[in-house]
This record gives C-alpha cells, sequence and structure tokens, in this order.
C-alpha cells in the first residue's frame, strides 16, 4: 500500500497508479487536457503540473507514479500562474478571442446556440461549444490575456472525407487522436506532422482519411477535446439532450451503442467502452439511417391503382380482409435477424395460429448480410418485413404486405404498407454470435405513425377478429428463460471485427442496402469523394478577351477565414448601385434567396463585389463555387440607399461581413464633404480585411480585436465611446455588423444622444416588399428591411424580436440536416480557385 | 286521335334531344389530394369533353362571352370540340385568350360566362371553364401547339414590366401584332402570381412554363432579375432604353396585415410569403430544395379569399391541422365555392364569425395562439354584406403554431415611387383611363392588380387585352388621351 500526501491530506494509491488518477480518485481536482482516461499517459499539455517536495521542477501528474511519502502540492500560486501561462501559449494557436471577450456572456444569453459556419472562428461558431473542454479549462484556470497575438494557420477545412470534418485551425496538438487510432489499431493513420510552429496532425503524406485506407471508427472524433474533429451528422446539434443505451442490430456482434438523443431523434451513437471503438456502421450510420428521410411513417393501403395513406384500423382492416382466403400453406411471412427475439415469437404465432401456415420464414444473410428467402412452393400471399423476396419472384404472387421502414422495389406490388419501428425504437432481446443474449431499449421515438413488428401483428390478428394469441406473453417468458438475462456488452474483450477489417462489414439491414441510404458509404465502397458538379472552369484558362457571361464569377478569395469576396459580372446592378443597397443571390436554381451587402461595384466593368459568410446551404454553394462558375440568380441593387448628406464627422462601425460594406458608405460620405471615421472590430488580426482598403477611403482608420491582437481591445464601440469621452465630435454613426454587434452598439451609445443607424439583415425571399418576410419593428412600427431599411434608427430597434425572427428556420435547418445527406453537401472538387485553400 | 296514333306517337316521338348531364370532372379523392401537391381534377376525357360539349344550344346571340372579360369566342370553340376537331378548337380559342390553360383552371366561370348561361337558367350550365382547359391541354400534351404567322415587324418596341397574368397577355397580343416585346420580371421565374402564388395542386407549374415558352416561341423576350423602379426607372426605359410603351402589370405584391398586437411573432406569415416558400421556393420539395418547408401542427389561417383557400390546403399538404379564421359567414367568403368545397373536403377546418384579436407568443416570440372574439351578423354594410359585430365577452383562443395572414395585398409601391408623375389613387393604385388603360404618363399603359387592386387572374387578363390594343393604336401613330392631360 502506498502512502502519500495531496495538499495536506494523506492518501493512499494504487501500485503503478499516476498522481493524477490518484488525485483524481480522492476527488482533488488537477486541471489537465492531453490525459484521457482510456489512453496511456503521455505528458504532452503539461497543464497537470504538479509540485512534489524533493523533485526537481514541476513533474507532470499524469505521467508520475505515486510512491510512498511523496509530499504533493497541486494548487499552490506558482502553478496556476504556470498553468495559465501554458494555456496561454496553447491558445495562441487556437481561436480564442472568445474567451477573452468582456461581452462573453451577453452573447451567450443573446446566441445560445452555435451558428453553423465552415471554418470556426470563435466559440459562438464552434460546434463543440456546450462540451468543450477548452472553455471550462480556460475558466477554471482565469485565463485572460495571449501573451503574444495569436497564430492562425490558414488552414483548409477538411470535408472530403465521410462522416468527420476535421478543422485543424482549432486542433491543439494535444495528440488524443494520433494516440487513440494507435491504442486501438495497432498503428495509427494519423501522425503528427511537421515540426515546430508548422506542425500538424495529419496523414503523413497529405491524403485524405478515405485515402489513408481510416476505418472510421470516430475514436479521435469521441476524444478530441476542441471542435477540431466533428462527426459531420451531429455536429451542430450541441451536447444532446439525453444519452441512453441499446445494443447494434446492424450485425451479430451485439455492441453496446451509446446514444446521444434530441428531441426523440439519435443524433449520433458512440462505443459506450471507449477502449474498444464501433465499427462504422455503428459509428456513424445509425443516426443517419433512423432518420433517412424517407423513412416510412404512414399506413398505406392500394385503393385502386394508387396507395393512398390511411388510418392504422383502415390498413389493418384492409390487410386482415386480404389476409382471410389465404389461411394456410399459400400464406408465408418473411423477416431476417436483425429483430428482437420478442418480434420474431409473434410473427411466428402470427403465422402459426392466425394464418395457420408453417411458413415463418427467416431469411439467412450472407457474410455481407444480404438476405433472401425463396418462396417454398405454392405460396401465394406474403407478409414481408422487408426486402428479402425478389421483385421477379413477388410478381408472381396474389397478395404482398409489407411491413417495412424504407420504401423499395416492392411497394409497387404491395396492397398494404406498415410503417414499422426499427433497431434503436424498439425494446427487446436480441441474441449475439456468441448465443450470448443483449438487451434492446426502446431509445428513440419512431417516425410519424411508425409501430413495433410485434404490435403491428398483434394488431392485425385484432382486425382479423382472432384471439389465439392472447396469451402468448407467458409462452414468450418461458421461450426467453432459455436464452439466460440479456447484458448489455459495454465491455468487449476485442475489436469487433467489422471495425479492423472493412470487408467484414455488413452492407445490409432488413434487405436494404445501406450504402444506397448512407452516402457516406457509398463513398467508402467506391473509394472515392462525390463529385457534387461537374468541374467547373478553372479561372485560368477563361480567356480574357471572351465577355464574361451574367453573373459569372470574375474573382474570389477567401479574405478572412470563412468570408469570401466573390465578384460576379452583373451589369445591371453595377450600373445602378448606390452605398448601402443589396442584393439577393441564387447560387443555382434550388438555392434559397440571400441578401448580401454590396460592398464594391464597377459600373464600367459590370462587376459587383459581395463578402459572403459561409453559414448555411445556400451560402455554403456560393463559398464553394470556383471562378468562372455563375450563379444562377442576382437581382438588385435593392433596399433604399444610404442617406448621404454632408452631416460632419460620421463614424462607420463594421465587423464580420460588415467591414466590406463600409467601403462604398465611406466613399459616398466622403464624396458628400463628411469626415469619415472607420472604426473595425474583429475577434483577433486575422479577421480583418480590407484595412487597406478601409484606410485609403477614410480619413482615419481605428482598428480593435476582442483579443488586443490588434489596435485597441474590445468591440468597435469601444473604440467610438472612447473617443466620444475624449470630447471628440461625433455626428452620426452608421453601423453593419452582425446583429449582436450592432445591439450591443445601439445599447451603449443609447444615452449619449448619437444618432446611430443600423443596416438590418433580417431573412428575405423577394426583397422588393412582396412577401413581408422581414418585417422589423422599428419604434413600435411595422417595418420592411428590404424597402423601408436596411439602414434604421438603432436606438428604435426590437433587437430581441430582430434576432428571434432571424433564428426563425435555425432548428428547421438542424433537422433538416437529420434527414439530408450531409455529404453530398461537404464534398467538393478540388480543382484550386475555390478560396477553401485545398489544391 | 286513335289508339293506333297514340301508340305511332309513342314510338316515334317529334325528335326531341335528351340533354345530358353536366360531366363531372374527375378528380384525386379528398384522402390522396390532402397529403400530396399533384393537381386535383384529373381534366375530361375526349369522351367526357364531346358529351359536354353537346350540351351547348349554340345561341345566336351568345350571352357567356359577354360574361367573359376577354370575350372568348365560346359557342365557337365549343362546336369545334362537338366536330372532334380539338387541336383546331385549341387554336381559336387562343385567338382571344393567351392563356387557355391557365384561365380554365383559375378563371371563376361560375361568376362570368357560365352564370349567363341559357341553359343554366333551369339545369346546370355548359361547363365552359373545364372544356377550356380540356382542348388546352388536349392541344399541349398532343405536341400540336403550332406557332401562328406573324404580321412584319413593326418596329416598335414594348416593355412589358411584371410577367404576370397581365404582363403575359399584354406580350403575347403586341408580339402578334408584330411588335418586339421585352418582359422584365423581378423574381427568377415567370408567371407572376401563377408562380409563387397559386399552388401545384390548383395549377401546375409545368402548364405556366409551357405557356411562357409559346410566348418565347412568338419571340418575346424576357428578362429575368430584373427589378424596375430599381434598375431602370420607366423614364430610361422610354428614354435610353428606346422603348415606344411601357405596360405596367407588375400587381398587388405588398401583403396587407391585420395591424393587431403579436403579427410579427416568428411563425406569422403572410399568405405572399407562405405559398412563395412552397410555389416558387419550391419547399415542399425540400431536401431537393434548399428552402426549408414550414412544416408545423397547428396552422390558422386568417381571410376567406382564394388566397386563404391555397394557403390553408397548402398547410394541410405539409401535415398540419388547419383552422380557416374568418370574421363573416361562410356564404360571405370572396372565396370560389369549388375552392372553399375542396378545402372543407380536405380536411381544412372553418371557424367562421370569428375575428382575431392578436397573436398570442411565447418568450421566444414564437407564435403560440391566436385570441379571437366570435361575432354576429349586423345590418349589411356598403358592400351589401351583413356587416359583422363582435358578441361582447366571447372571446376565446385558437391554438396555433402558425399564423397565415391572407387578407389581400395593396400595391407594390415600387414603381409608382420612383416616377413621381404617374398619378395614383389613395390606394397606391395606378390611375388610368379604364376605356384605354393609359395612365397620366404618356406612352405609359397598365392593367392588372396595380390598377385595380387585388383581383383576379382573368380580370388583370381582359384589361391587358384592352392595353394591349391601345398600346398597338399608339405605336402607330393614333392620338391616345392620357388622363391627366384630359382633365385639363
Amino acid at each position: 500500500m502506498i502512502e502519500l500526501t495531496i495538499n495536506g491530506n494523506s492518501v493512499h494509491a494504487e501500485e503503478g497508479e499516476t498522481l493524477l488518477k490518484c488525485a483524481l480518485r480522492h476527488g482533488i481536482e488537477i486541471p489537465h487536457l492531453c490525459n484521457h482516461p482510456s489512453l496511456p499517459p503521455y505528458g504532452a499539455c503539461r497543464i497537470c503540473m504538479v509540485e512534489v517536495e524533493g523533485m526537481r521542477g514541476f513533474p507532470t501528474s499524469c505521467t508520475t507514479p505515486a510512491a510512498s511519502g511523496m509530499v504533493v502540492r497541486t494548487d499552490t500560486p506558482a502553478l496556476q500562474e504556470l498553468r495559465r501561462n501554458i494555456l496561454g501559449l496553447m491558445m495562441l494557436e487556437h481561436p480564442s478571442a472568445c474567451l477573452l471577450c468582456g461581452r462573453r456572456d451577453l452573447c451567450d444569453e443573446f446566441r445560445p446556440q452555435a451558428e453553423k459556419v465552415g471554418r470556426t472562428t470563435g466559440c459562438h461558431t464552434c460546434n463543440n461549444k456546450e462540451v468543450c473542454e477548452v472553455r471550462s479549462l480556460s475558466e477554471e484556470l482565469g485565463f485572460s490575456e495571449l501573451p503574444v497575438p495569436p497564430l492562425y494557420h490558414h488552414r483548409p477545412i477538411e470535408r472530403s472525407d465521410p462522416f468527420i470534418d476535421r478543422d485543424l485551425n482549432l486542433c491543439i496538438l494535444c495528440g488524443r487522436c494520433v494516440r487513440v487510432c494507435k491504442h486501438q489499431h495497432g498503428t495509427s493513420i494519423i501522425e503528427f506532422v511537421g515540426r515546430s510552429s508548422i506542425s500538424r496532425i495529419g496523414e503523413a503524406f497529405g491524403r485524405t482519411l478515405l485515402e489513408a485506407d481510416c476505418r472510421f471508427c470516430g475514436s479521435c472524433v469521441d476524444v478530441c477535446p476542441t471542435g477540431s474533429l466533428a462527426d459531420r451528422y451531429a455536429k451542430w446539434f450541441g451536447k444532446a439532450e439525453s444519452t441512453a443505451e441499446t445494443t447494434c442490430l446492424f450485425c451479430d456482434e451485439g455492441c453496446a451503442l451509446s446514444l446521444g438523443i434530441q428531441q426523440g431523434k439519435v443524433v449520433h451513437a458512440q462505443a459506450v467502452d471507449p477502449d474498444k471503438p464501433l465499427c462504422v456502421l455503428g459509428r456513424f450510420a445509425v443516426a443517419p439511417f433512423m432518420n433517412g428521410f424517407d423513412r416510412l411513417s404512414v399506413p398505406q393501403l392500394r385503393v385502386e391503382d394508387s396507395l393512398r395513406e390511411v388510418s392504422w384500423d383502415e390498413a389493418l382492416a384492409g390487410a386482415g380482409e386480404k389476409l382471410l382466403p389465404w389461411k394456410g400453406e399459400t400464406f408465408a411471412l418473411v423477416f431476417d435477424s436483425a429483430l428482437p427475439l420478442e418480434d420474431k415469437f409473434y410473427l411466428k404465432a402470427f403465422t402459426e395460429q392466425v394464418m395457420q401456415s408453417p411458413h415463418a420464414l427467416e431469411a439467412v444473410p450472407d457474410s455481407k448480410g444480404k438476405a433472401k428467402v425463396v418462396l417454398p412452393h405454392g405460396v401465394k400471399a406474403v407478409l414481408s418485413l422487408g426486402s428479402f423476396i425478389d421483385p421477379a419472384e413477388a410478381e408472381g404472387l396474389e397478395l404482398l404486405i409489407l411491413q417495412d421502414v424504407y420504401p423499395g422495389a416492392l411497394i409497387e406490388k404491395a396492397s398494404v404498407v406498415f410503417p414499422a419501428a426499427m433497431f434503436t425504437e424498439v425494446a427487446g432481446t436480441t441474441v449475439d454470435a456468441s448465443g450470448t443474449a443483449r438487451p434492446l431499449f426502446a431509445a428513440t421515438v419512431p417516425p410519424g405513425k411508425a409501430r413495433s413488428d410485434r404490435q403491428i401483428v398483434m394488431d392485425l390478428a385484432g382486425a382479423m377478429h382472432e384471439t389465439v394469441l392472447s396469451d402468448l406473453e407467458e409462452k414468450l417468458a418461458a421461450s426467453l428463460k432459455a436464452t439466460g438475462d440479456p447484458v448489455l456488452q459495454c465491455i468487449r474483450k476485442t475489436v469487433p471485427p467489422a471495425a479492423a477489417d472493412p470487408s467484414l462489414r455488413r452492407d445490409w439491414f432488413r434487405g436494404r442496402y445501406l450504402p444506397g441510404l448512407i452516402g457516406g458509404l457509398r463513398s467508402l465502397e467506391d473509394g472515392s469523394s462525390f463529385e457534387e458538379k461537374p468541374a467547373p472552369l478553372p479561372s485560368d484558362n477563361r480567356d480574357p478577351a471572351a465577355p464574361p457571361q451574367l453573373f459569372q464569377i470574375i474573382r474570389k478569395r477567401e479574405v478572412a477565414p470563412n468570408n469570401h469576396e466573390i465578384v460576379f459580372y452583373a451589369p445591371s446592378v453595377a450600373k445602378k448601385a448606390q452605398a448601402g443597397q443589396f442584393v439577393i443571390v441564387m447560387a443555382d436554381e434550388k438555392s434559397e434567396r440571400v441578401p448580401y451587402t454590396l460592398c464594391d461595384w464597377d459600373a464600367e466593368a459590370g462587376t459587383i463585389t459581395l463578402v459572403v459568410q459561409e453559414k448555411g446551404r445556400s451560402s455554403r454553394k456560393l463559398a464553394l463555387m470556383q471562378a468562372g462558375e455563375c450563379a444562377a440568380h442576382i437581382v438588385g441593387p435593392l433596399g433604399t440607399p444610404l442617406d448621404i448628406q454632408n452631416f460632419g464627422t460620421v463614424a462607420l462601425l463594421g465587423g464580420c461581413y460588415g467591414i466590406g460594406a463600409h467601403i462604398a458608405n465611406a466613399k459616398a460620405l466622403k464624396e458628400a464633404g463628411n469626415e469619415v471615421l472607420i472604426i473595425m472590430e474583429a475577434r483577433s488580426h486575422y479577421l480583418h480585411y480590407y484595412l487597406e482598403e478601409l484606410a485609403a477611403v477614410a480619413d482615419e482608420l481605428i482598428v480593435t480585436t476582442i483579443d488586443g491582437s490588434n489596435g485597441i481591445k474590445g468591440h468597435a464601440i469601444d473604440a467610438l465611446l472612447r473617443r466620444m469621452q475624449s470630447g471628440a465630435r461625433i455626428d452620426r454613426a452608421i453601423t453593419v455588423g452582425c446583429p449582436f454587434m450592432m445591439m450591443v452598439a445601439s445599447k451603449e451609445t443609447k444615452e449619449t444622444g448619437l444618432p446611430m443607424f443600423a443596416a438590418l439583415n433580417p431573412i428575405m425571399l423577394d426583397g422588393t416588399g412582396m412577401c413581408g418576410a422581414c418585417r422589423v419593428t422599428v419604434q413600435g412600427e411595422t417595418k420592411f428591411a428590404c424597402v423601408d431599411g436596411p439602414f434604421f434608427d438603432a436606438h428604435q430597434i426590437d433587437w430581441d424580436e430582430l434576432k428571434d425572427r432571424r433564428n426563425a428556420y435555425t432548428d428547421a435547418e438542424l433537422n433538416s440536416l437529420l434527414t439530408t445527406e450531409p455529404v453530398a453537401h461537404a464534398h467538393h472538387a478540388h480543382s484550386g480557385g475555390c478560396g477553401c485553400g485545398r489544391s | 286521335m286513335s289508339e293506333m296514333e297514340k301508340q305511332e306517337n309513342a314510338a316515334a316521338p317529334k325528335p326531341k334531344k335528351v340533354r345530358p348531364p353536366r360531366q363531372p370532372m374527375p378528380e384525386q379523392a379528398p384522402e390522396d389530394r390532402a397529403r400530396n401537391f399533384r393537381e386535383v381534377p384529373y381534366g375530361y376525357t375526349p369522351e367526357m369533353a364531346m358529351v359536354e360539349a353537346s350540351r351547348c344550344l349554340d345561341c345566336k346571340k351568345p350571352k357567356c362571352v359577354e360574361g367573359c372579360p376577354v370575350h372568348v369566342d365560346i359557342p365557337g370553340f365549343i362546336r369545334l370540340i362537338q366536330q372532334g376537331k380539338f387541336v383546331e378548337s385549341a387554336q381559336h380559342l387562343k385567338e382571344q385568350n393567351a392563356l387557355p390553360a391557365i384561365c380554365g383552371r383559375v378563371c371563376p366561370q361560375e361568376e362570368q360566362c357560365e352564370s349567363l348561361c341559357i341553359i343554366g337558367i333551369k339545369n346546370e350550365p355548359v361547363a365552359v371553364g373545364r372544356l377550356e382547359r380540356f382542348v388546352a391541354d388536349y392541344e399541349r400534351n398532343a405536341g400540336a401547339v403550332a406557332i401562328p404567322e406573324l404580321p412584319p415587324a413593326t418596329g416598335k418596341r414594348i416593355a412589358v414590366i411584371g410577367a404576370g397574368p397581365a404582363g403575359l397577355t399584354a406580350a403575347g397580343d403586341l408580339v402578334r401584332m408584330g411588335h418586339a416585346v421585352t418582359v422584365f420580371e423581378a423574381l427568377q421565374e415567370p408567371g407572376g402570381v401563377l408562380i409563387y402564388g397559386i399552388p401545384e395542386f390548383r395549377l401546375p407549374k409545368e402548364i405556366v412554363k409551357a405557356e411562357v415558352d409559346y410566348l418565347r416561341k412568338l419571340g418575346v423576350e424576357f428578362v429575368m432579375d430584373f427589378v424596375v423602379g430599381r434598375n431602370a426607372s420607366i423614364q430610361e426605359l422610354l428614354t435610353e432604353e428606346g422603348y415606344h410603351a411601357v405596360f405596367i402589370g407588375s400587381g398587388a405584391g405588398l401583403p396587407a396585415f391585420l395591424g393587431i398586437p403579436g403579427e410579427n411573432l416568428v411563425g406569422v406569415y403572410s399568405a405572399n410569403e407562405y405559398l412563395t416558400r412552397s410555389n416558387l421556393m419550391k419547399s415542399y420539395l425540400f431536401p431537393k430544395y434548399d428552402t426549408p418547408p414550414i412544416r408545423r401542427q397547428r396552422v390558422a389561417v386568417v381571410g376567406g379569399g382564394n388566397v386563404a383557400m391555397d394557403a390553408a390546403r397548402t398547410a394541410l399538404r405539409l401535415g398540419g391541422d388547419v383552422h380557416i379564421v374568418y370574421r363573416r359567414a361562410k356564404e360571405q367568403m370572396p372565396a370560389r365555392i369549388e375552392e372553399i368545397h375542396h378545402a372543407e373536403e380536405e380536411g381544412v377546418h372553418m371557424k367562421l364569425l370569428t375575428n382575431p384579436k392578436r397573436i398570442i407568443g411565447d418568450d421566444q416570440h414564437r407564435v403560440t395562439g391566436i385570441e379571437c372574439i366570435q361575432m354576429e351578423l349586423g345590418e349589411p354594410d356598403a358592400s351589401g354584406r351583413r356587416r359583422p359585430v363582435p358578441v361582447e365577452g366571447s372571446e376565446f383562443v385558437i391554438e396555433a403554431d402558425t399564423v397565415v395572414i391572407a387578407i389581400g395585398n395593396n400595391p407594390n409601391p415600387l414603381i409608382p415611387r420612383s416616377m413621381p408623375d404617374l398619378a395614383v389613387s389613395r390606394w397606391g393604385t395606378i390611375l388610368v383611363d379604364e376605356e384605354t388603360m393609359a395612365s397620366s404618363v404618356p406612352g405609359v399603359f397598365a392593367a392588372g392588380d396595380i390598377v385595380s387592386g387585388a383581383a383576379t387572374v382573368i380580370s388583370a387578363m381582359g384589361q391587358a387585352r384592352t392595353a394591349a390594343a391601345t398600346i398597338n393604336r399608339y405605336v402607330r401613330g393614333e392620338d391616345i388621351v392620357f388622363p391627366s392631360t384630359k382633365n385639363n
């Protein structure tokens, strides 16, 4: 028994236990980061340093074995200072301005949910916000300043792989991902690449994970303390509302799954035992498969030639009536192994006792899980729980009833379709390959009106006025006794075979080919990424003499992370544009109509310049476009131009996408004889853009950053207030940026009497006053931002309402992630010019 | 008369034509269609059309033609159907009506041609609308749409503002008079209310596309994404751009709201927005299209017109439980009876004599309900309809997570605002000489909802035809009186 002292308390350590483990076990908190409970000690981040009497320096507690008689201190002022400094150094390469922001609480309150973007440069746009270890650590350590300006690596966001998004600009090089990969697969496909400040995590030869033969077990994502590695499907849901465990049914290994659940839907599945990963199906296919857009959710009955959505009562009555003539050996019920034992029992009982047929047929899967049934001779009516019969064979049937989860080829022939619950939606027992019983829990809600398979056949028996199934519970209990008590396989002895060898992965479930439903699996199958669109025109090959096409992209570059400057050929817009106006862009014919402020234009060349921030489906399409490609539609200039008069001194406050908008405003105001003061804020120095251009059109340019890495530390409004307090005369202020920045500016100047105007950017459709989507309340009156605005008296705007109206579709968009194919949106061809940085 | 003679008479009666009953048009069952966006009626088969056509008396002085805002030769096209000449019938129809497939679907025939049909006095009138629809569909489906020979080019250029029913009609007429026509449209697709407003299940967009393609083939040029009043003023069109005349058919695109508390809550939509999302942006095809659909559980639609019915039936198809809230009685609803009937059949609930007082929301500005007051009918008002008056103390709340305001539109001020000389009424409609549709500005003509406020597709087309005829005279050098000068 090892006895030692930690912070004055005498504690016992086990043989070989590290100081960190020992302390944590005794409830003594030592801040740590690179350490992970399921990984061997590493000692990379050095946050967990302690003082040990008699030992030189500050040993890391995660690598120091506890020894008898040690006297350990974990929280001396010197240690706290050291840890803060270490974190400060670490934060130099992680977007950390939000951690240093004086208005952090206000921001969290104004926008509690992370906004989905491409590259993340702050907490409010980070998918990891709600579970971030860096955020909690920085609070714990009282992190409050950076020693020197931070370094942003401008690394492209890696979206070419199925299932996983990687933004290495958020990586703090803790090495957990590298270690977990090595630990679980014996060898790691990702490594530390390069040395010193250019060191990064990646595949040694710059290949994608797919090309490097990644197994997509997702363990690296699960251990990442930052938002650097993300499960693409689940990433914007934040912390799951609840979790639940059940057994995976994709094959008969019986792995336990830990499900993250949001509004009754599974958003991700992880290994219960972080030490033994799941295969790609268990980790990444459960959520998209359960939430697929096409899931059958309403009973259907064929009336004349078409399937009609009907109530359960109608569907059951219809099916019961159709089944009556087929009692006996001409009936067969077919299902496969992916069902709970209980369901199989009821299906069998239904077949034998209600339908009086011996043909309850369990389709036997081949090694890929594809299960087929050959119908016994003479069978004319079939109740099928999936696609187990050949469509050609189904043609010969007199009656086909489907009880299924997705529509397939057989639906054309079906007389009745019952929507079935499955997998994480049903409770019961399954038996794995080793013969051990495993429990299934109903953890999620079935789509629409879907019911469990056992419920459906019971209801069907009821609709056929059969009572023979009434005493089945006891018989079922008796039959289950033989299988023993089910136990979740939380601790596996071995890595599941399919996680180690992809060739062992099953591709079929309930007669359905999974890669046909889940795009990510499709790219695993053929080893290639999706080509979302035909190869675009490379900008260099464009004939300079040829006139541009309408709405063609002339130039494109990423001026700051996630902010794309796009120059379009749109002569009728350029001809009439005035400062403060905007355009509505549709990237393609299926895109939303999204408004963007005009930053600049050239009437002679017929071009307009926009700064597009990648935020949703449609803006991502624009962000992924390349020079030479054409947008489908651009309409504008829209909105009432900025009121241009000689006011005296005008302060222009800008941030984010508002930075670009002020170039035009400044030019026009200057021309009218104003003294123009431009104040530009950004979270950090690397997020500023157009500084030279702005300086050229302003009398004075003040730069502020939240992290103090350039210019004044704070928001633009801080600089303005400081200037006003020093006695400078400001006659008018105009603010353009995100609603939070404008709201803060307006609230903090309300008492000063400074006239301030804000450019509002609510959701719009037509932009000409036709739809009224852009309603805002200004001074108690309803205004249309598209025609009455975009500029309004900032002190009279109902900011809360504006914020909530802007977020009207956030939930819908998130839920669309659950029902759409995320991979197809993520992949794009890398022939350069798209501004993503990859070549 | 002997028994013999009697028997003979009975055996060979005076040839009295037995008129078949009005042929019903087959349609999707309400249970089916309430969950899909496919068109509700299937249309007549040729056999049905010929039976229905046989009902027409071919009156010497056809009253039906008087009832038609564009004076289609109704007996003429029906006669051709009787003879089985469907394509010829369609072509005859198109001489007066550029958009028969559309009018056959959305015109209120029961108030127009069919209301004056002689047969309608004792029996049901001839189904003129259904026959019109039939021949137009027949011609299109048979691929028999022929491009008529155009007169020699006049060298005159006409700008048409707005590609809605008025604009398309004017463009069609003018191009067939030999003028060069350019249509300017602000949205991404031509069709105006036919595209953004009327849902697919009532007017398949493929039909609108076909009609527009037909105009293109006639030589009409369409410029999309162009907002007159922003990209060019009317004055510029007449001077710099060299157009000889301008036709304004910009419609009534400014939604009216109730002016009650809570109208800016999240979940309150103008019917324009609600329908545009679904129809123009195709949100019901999400995720194939990016615009997310508004799928909610309990939808309240305020209003009793055709647009309210369209919004309610769209909400139903998006999976909601739908209530129409209307302050008068059902008989007083301005919607077509057929539309009200369809909506009820599909399961829309009617809350009649119910007036919204305020919309209630939660702490996140999201709609949770709509507080209403019960009304009863009082004395007739100026419109002749009995005025609804509130019943004291009868307030109640209808639970709703979505409220659609479908109480009409005002004229969009974008164009009048950009042209101060253009005389407008106090409601913002453009003042015209109703005989000629000439505005107060020389060379500028207007028709449709921008003139009459929110009205019907066919009345817009009727006005557009008048305007086109006047424009034809104007550009050929005839003296046209523009109202402001007339007053002087």
